[in-house]
């Protein structure tokens, strides 16, 4: 009887110990190679469906998935550099807006189909200051790899993309050209015309 | 599928036919960057950026209203395995020039590789038609004179936009010489050529279409990918992504230094005071930049053109010295 009591104790332990822990990992920090490939399988899923979805399907779909796994916010505001501090708190607002659409909008253009796609994790490493990059490759059946390296920080706690570099090309500091010298020459309305003009193409196609 | 920002390429590499032109291009853009423009210089590595703007629109032009027909042409009259074999034909002649490079910049194992690909794919794969060499497991191998000059230690120079060749650098140019030169397409008939040149355009399809999807201005855009690109195939994709991380840990708020950007120009808009390309738009009119790195130019074409005349005088003198001395 004692027996029976102290093995149901030790079961109602291990189930209870099993919760906790399953619960702590669920809500503690997420390493930054788990946020990357969390975001890389939900792309993944996506393109599977990318066909029945449809450009508005595949939009609604990876907006979360983006919004959570990179900071657009910050992304927003190193792709316009030094002019951020020239821009109104309003101006601001509506360019981390329109720029995190259009970053959703170019994920759900540019993955809309399947044809045996799949991520592959490399290797990770820290940087100096505190960041971590993720390598990865995307394997394509009947063509080259395409290697994407995925430059995170930490916020809060959990991680956030902040670069993704394609085959050595920089995402952030090919937009970060390209912004600064539009809102130099063009000014601020040009450059937010420009970014729904290109968000309306991608809905378009 | 996926659109791949591969490479820059703006237009049809027509390199054979304008070998030539590339040669006096080299002599004059190495007078360019001796006469140094300093105070309109917005852009370290893009100092004739207002010209190169017009030489990629008109490049562009060329494009739309040339070579894009033409390709698409091509394309829709070829089937695609034919398509498939004249890529394979070509890119397997490229490999004579891979195994070169691969040789002048000591990577000794890479080009026995390239070799064994080069040897299998002209044997086995019907004179290149067929790339059986990737089956086996050799990958192309990306290599030019221009990464050899990298690997030199030569420096890479302002970006340039060539007319009808598209984006390069003042290195890119004598590079391009050598890459044409060491090319066995530059020696067989027109024709061929023909081929060639619809074949690079038709391959390029995919980086100019995802140019014009992806890019609010397709200029900066070009030249960004372009020399990122290059440089990634220069150091072989080691230093950039190192470089990459480091910058971007910096909040650029708080730094003085253009570090986020950090691509190949990044120090470009560093070495730029905050609003100053601001102030040069509103003050000076954009025709009157134009025209001033039009004369820049013409400037560098002078000296270019004096620094022969006093070699020439200097030979005569030689050589008049030398009949006294009789």
């Amino acid at each position: 009887m004692i027996l029976k009591n102290m093995k149901l104790a030790v079961v109602f332990m291990f189930l209870l110990f099993g919760a906790v822990s399953a619960f702590a990992a669920d809500e503690g920090a997420a390493t930054a190679r788990q946020v990357v490939e969390k975001f890389q399988a939900d792309l993944i899923a996506v393109m599977k469906e990318g066909k029945k979805l449809g450009y508005a399907g595949r939009y609604e779909r990876l907006k979360d998935p983006v919004s959570n796994s990179h900071e657009l916010t910050k992304i927003a505001r190193i792709v316009v550099g030094k002019e951020w501090e020239k821009l109104s708190e309003e101006q601001q607002q509506k360019l981390v807006d329109v720029f995190s659409r259009l970053s959703i909008a170019s994920y759900a253009h540019n993955f809309k189909d399947y044809s045996g796609e799949s991520f592959v994790f490399d290797s990770e490493e820290e940087t100096t200051r505190g960041g971590v990059v993720v390598h990865s490759h995307l394997v394509i059946p009947g063509d080259k790899p395409v290697k994407f390296d995925y430059m995170l920080k930490e916020k809060g706690n959990s991680w956030r993309i902040i670069n993704i570099i394609a085959n050595g090309v920089s995402d952030l500091a090919l937009k970060r050209s390209e912004y600064t010298t539009i809102l130099q020459r063009e000014g601020f309305d040009t450059l937010i015309n420009k970014i729904n003009e290109k968000i309306d193409n991608y809905s378009k196609q | 599928m996926m659109n791949r920002p591969h490479n820059g390429k703006r237009s049809v590499k027509m390199q054979q036919i304008f070998s030539g032109m590339l040669i006096g291009a080299a002599i004059t853009l190495g007078g360019c960057a001796t006469t140094e423009v300093v105070e309109h210089v917005e852009n370290k590595i893009d100092p004739y950026e207002n010209f190169n703007r017009k030489i990629f629109i008109f490049n562009d032009g060329v494009d739309n209203y040339v070579a894009e027909p033409i390709s698409n042409a091509y394309k829709w009259i070829t089937p695609q395995f034919m398509q498939t074999g004249v890529f394979n034909f070509f890119n397997n002649l490229k490999n004579v020039n891979v195994v070169i490079n691969d040789v002048l910049q000591a990577k000794f194992a890479q080009s026995a590789e390239d070799t064994g690909r080069l040897a299998i794919n002209t044997t086995v794969g019907v004179g290149g038609l067929f790339d059986v060499a990737k089956h086996v497991g050799l990958e192309q191998n990306e290599e030019d004179f221009d990464q050899t000059l990298a690997v030199w230690g030569v420096p890479q120079g302002s970006y340039l936009v060539l007319p009808f060749l598209g984006p390069s650098t003042a290195r890119g140019i004598p590079g391009a010489v050598f890459d044409t030169a060491a090319n066995p397409i530059t020696y067989v008939g027109m024709p061929v050529q023909l081929v060639a040149m619809l074949n690079a355009r038709a391959s390029a399809e995919g980086a100019l279409k995802f140019i014009d999807e992806a890019a609010l201005d397709p200029y900066v855009f070009t030249r960004e990918s372009f020399l990122q690109w290059r440089n990634n195939l220069a150091t072989d994709g080691k230093s950039e992504v190192s470089t990459d991380i480091d910058a971007l840990g910096d909040d650029p708020l708080d730094d003085d230094k253009d570090t986020a950007g950090q691509g190949v120009s990044a120090d470009a808009d560093a070495s730029n005071k905050p609003g100053f390309a601001l102030r040069l738009d509103a003050d000076t009119k954009k025709i009157e930049q134009v025209s001033y790195s039009f004369s820049s130019v013409a400037q560098s074409f002078d000296s270019t053109a004096k620094s022969f005349e006093d070699a020439g005088a200097k030979v005569d003198e030689l050589t008049k010295s030398k009949k006294y001395r009789r």
